[in-house]
């Protein structure tokens, strides 16, 4: 019935070595795809069809959450469609828990978990009847799953609003029960795909809080699309960042952030004053400065230590500095770094795209 | 182990009793044709007094009264109208990503088409059997025309007139489900089935004799699946008299319709649950679309 499950453990393709993260099982794959290629039909005849996943390969260990990151229209919803065999790939193969995905679709289905952007519960329904209608479709009845439907909804903190229909349940709630449907006939991986998208940055922490919660409490894999680049830092153990349909990075939040090389420090000079240049670029652990009017960006490996220093050296050159910032590495100067183009959504202006962390102008091209 | 299709069911019965005003409104069209068009239209007052009974009789192969006559078409007319609504879930559960959430359980393509089509099938035989009810009903009133039927109605009778509305119920459900699967839009769906409702119902014997209409007419009236039903529903009530073509034939007539249309909404509704699998969530996939 189902595929062999006894893949051989293949190097991860990662940029450089890595151990295990948080919670992931590096020789348990749980999913494997390999140079996945999505084309789309043209909409007309002769015209050119769009390629939405071009080349696309990783492998997510058991118990991890899994980030796939990138803006809209990168090929994360493809990715993730034909991952959970919504959608047939043009090319390439996958395989959850060693199965095929086009070989043994149905297989496939019963092992995972599905949210959706979308709320996809019926409105006219109680959220405990939306679950258990999702039990039926896996052939299981309320007598074998009821126990399991209550464990959830009070896991997911539903109890209580469990029999009231879901048109009356918050935008919080809605995401909510979505991933209490998605666990309803208990899958040892769950897709998730942006699951956090219309919720406010508070809704947004606490949904993590959940998802973190079932990825601990019942060894759940998770993985999931996002184009929050403070939800992929935050919630992820490991990360693919995707561009126009490619995987430009893989690995931790940290490592991917370290790739940038160390931190930023931006001194504000008042105006009229010499240019310290010359004196700051021999301090140790400055690696480049680069000028902008009156403010000036350090780039430098330990930024809170060379602050003093800074500080001191310019006093002492009767340079007076207004203000000084340190700047941590942010996922969005790693996407700046890799791809030479600011991480923003389309048709969004460069500057003001909130969730993204302070100092993120694109004026600032690391060296 | 529990049937997937069974669930399916079961979320469409949870909605369709908590809407009680689809049911009012879909039930009140046929009685009222019951109690106002009915009784005022009854040709049988048109013939001049002294008419001997056998002329009426003939004019309606065999049945007593007009009201007789059309109260038997109106159990069409009701199941037909009411399977015009049978496409809407489906344009709905594809718009709200319902279906999408459906297709990514291990439920099989054909059960979401089956379970579609058993409970919509259902929905359009409880305005048949109420009009049933209610034209008998109205014999018993007073100076109101009710539904007469001979006192000779044989067991088999009734199974016949059972089975055309079955058979009749299952073709226009399949048909018009197989709209809800092809257009993505409500607007599309209610365009096509206001196009298509007149025209169904008008060239059927429902609601008048054929042998009043112009030739070329009859011949359309004769092979419309309706007629074919209706005219089963007639002769087990009223006799067989007056009819060219014995119940078999009419029943394998309208078994045919049956049969294409099943077919047809088989093919259309495979096609769009292969088609309508895309991106979770659909905004790509429409981008692309259009």
């Amino acid at each position: 019935m189902s595929a062999p499950s006894s893949s051989p453990p293949e190097p991860a393709l990662e940029p450089r070595g890595l151990a295990a993260p948080h919670g992931g099982v590096a020789d348990q794959i749980v999913i494997d795809a390999q140079d996945l290629r999505m084309i789309y039909p043209p909409p007309k005849a002769g015209g050119k069809g769009t390629v939405a996943v071009d080349g696309v390969g990783f492998q997510v260990w058991r118990g991890e959450i899994f980030g796939f990151l990138g803006p809209n229209g990168a090929g994360k919803t493809t990715t993730i469609s034909i991952l959970t065999t919504l959608l047939d790939p043009t090319s390439g193969r996958a395989r959850i828990e060693g199965i095929d995905v086009l070989a043994h679709p149905n297989d496939v289905r019963r092992k995972i978990g599905l949210v959706f952007q979308k709320s996809t519960a019926d409105e006219e329904l109680t959220g405990r009847e939306n679950m258990l209608i999702e039990a039926g479709l896996y052939g299981l009845t309320s007598g074998q799953i009821g126990g399991h439907v209550n464990d959830l909804l009070a896991q997911m903190d539903l109890a209580t609003s469990a029999d009231r229909f879901v048109k009356t349940y918050s935008g919080g709630m809605r995401r909510r029960l979505e991933l209490a449907v998605g666990m309803v006939h208990k899958p040892k991986l769950l897709f998730l795909d942006e699951p956090t998208l219309g919720l406010d940055p508070q809704g947004r922490a606490g949904f993590w809080r959940y998802i973190r919660y079932l990825r601990d409490s019942q060894g759940l894999t998770v993985f999931m699309t996002t184009h929050y680049l403070d939800e992929a830092d935050q919630l992820c153990d490991r990360i693919a960042v995707i561009d126009h349909g490619k995987i430009i990075a893989l690995g931790t939040p940290k490592q991917l952030k370290d790739s940038v090389g160390g931190d930023t420090l931006v001194l504000s000079v008042a105006a009229g004053s010499a240019d310290p240049t010359a004196l700051i670029s021999p301090l140790p652990g400055v690696t480049a400065i680069s000028r902008q009017g009156d403010s000036l960006r350090v780039k430098c490996s330990r930024g809170e230590s060379l602050v003093p220093k800074v500080v001191m050296t310019a006093a002492q050159a009767g340079i007076e500095i207004l203000g000084v910032t340190v700047i941590k590495p942010t996922l969005d100067e790693v996407f700046l770094h890799l791809t030479g183009h600011a991480y923003r959504e389309e048709g969004e202006a460069p500057n003001g795209n909130p969730g993204h962390g302070a100092g993120n102008g694109p004026e600032g091209a690391p060296a | 182990m529990m049937l997937p299709a069974f669930s399916l069911i079961r979320r469409e019965y949870i909605r369709w009793i908590r809407a009680p005003t689809w049911v009012i409104s879909g039930l009140l069209s046929p009685i009222l044709y019951l109690i106002l068009f009915g009784q005022a239209f009854d040709l049988g007052k048109l013939l001049p007094p002294g008419t001997p009974a056998g002329v009426l009789a003939s004019a309606l192969s065999g049945a007593p009264t007009y009201f007789s006559y059309f109260a038997v078409g109106m159990v069409a007319f009701a199941s037909v109208t009411a399977a015009m609504f049978s496409g809407t879930g489906i344009i709905f559960d594809k718009q709200l990503g319902i279906l999408q959430r459906i297709l990514s359980t291990p439920i099989s393509r054909r059960s979401v088409f089956l379970s579609s089509l058993i409970f919509r099938g259902m929905l359009t035989l409880i305005p048949a059997f109420l009009v049933v009810g209610f034209a008998l009903l109205l014999a018993y009133v007073p100076g109101v025309a009710g539904l007469q039927v001979g006192a000779n109605v044989t067991a088999l009778d009734a199974a016949q007139f059972l089975g055309a509305a079955l058979i009749l119920s299952v073709a226009f459900t399949s048909l018009f489900l197989s709209f809800g699967f092809a257009v993505q839009r409500i607007e599309s769906y209610f365009g096509v089935v206001t196009i298509l409702q007149l025209p169904i119902l008008l060239t059927s014997n429902a609601m008048y004799p054929v042998n009043i209409m112009p030739t070329w007419l009859q011949y359309l009236v004769g092979f419309n699946p309706i007629s074919l039903a209706v005219n089963v529903m007639r002769m087990s009530l009223f006799g067989t008299n007056g009819y060219t073509y014995s119940v078999g034939i009419y029943l394998l007539g309208l078994l045919a319709w049956a049969v294409v249309f099943v077919l047809l909404a088989l093919l259309l509704a495979s096609r769009a649950l292969r088609s309508h699998v895309g991106p979770v969530g659909g905004a790509l996939s429409d981008a692309i679309a259009t």
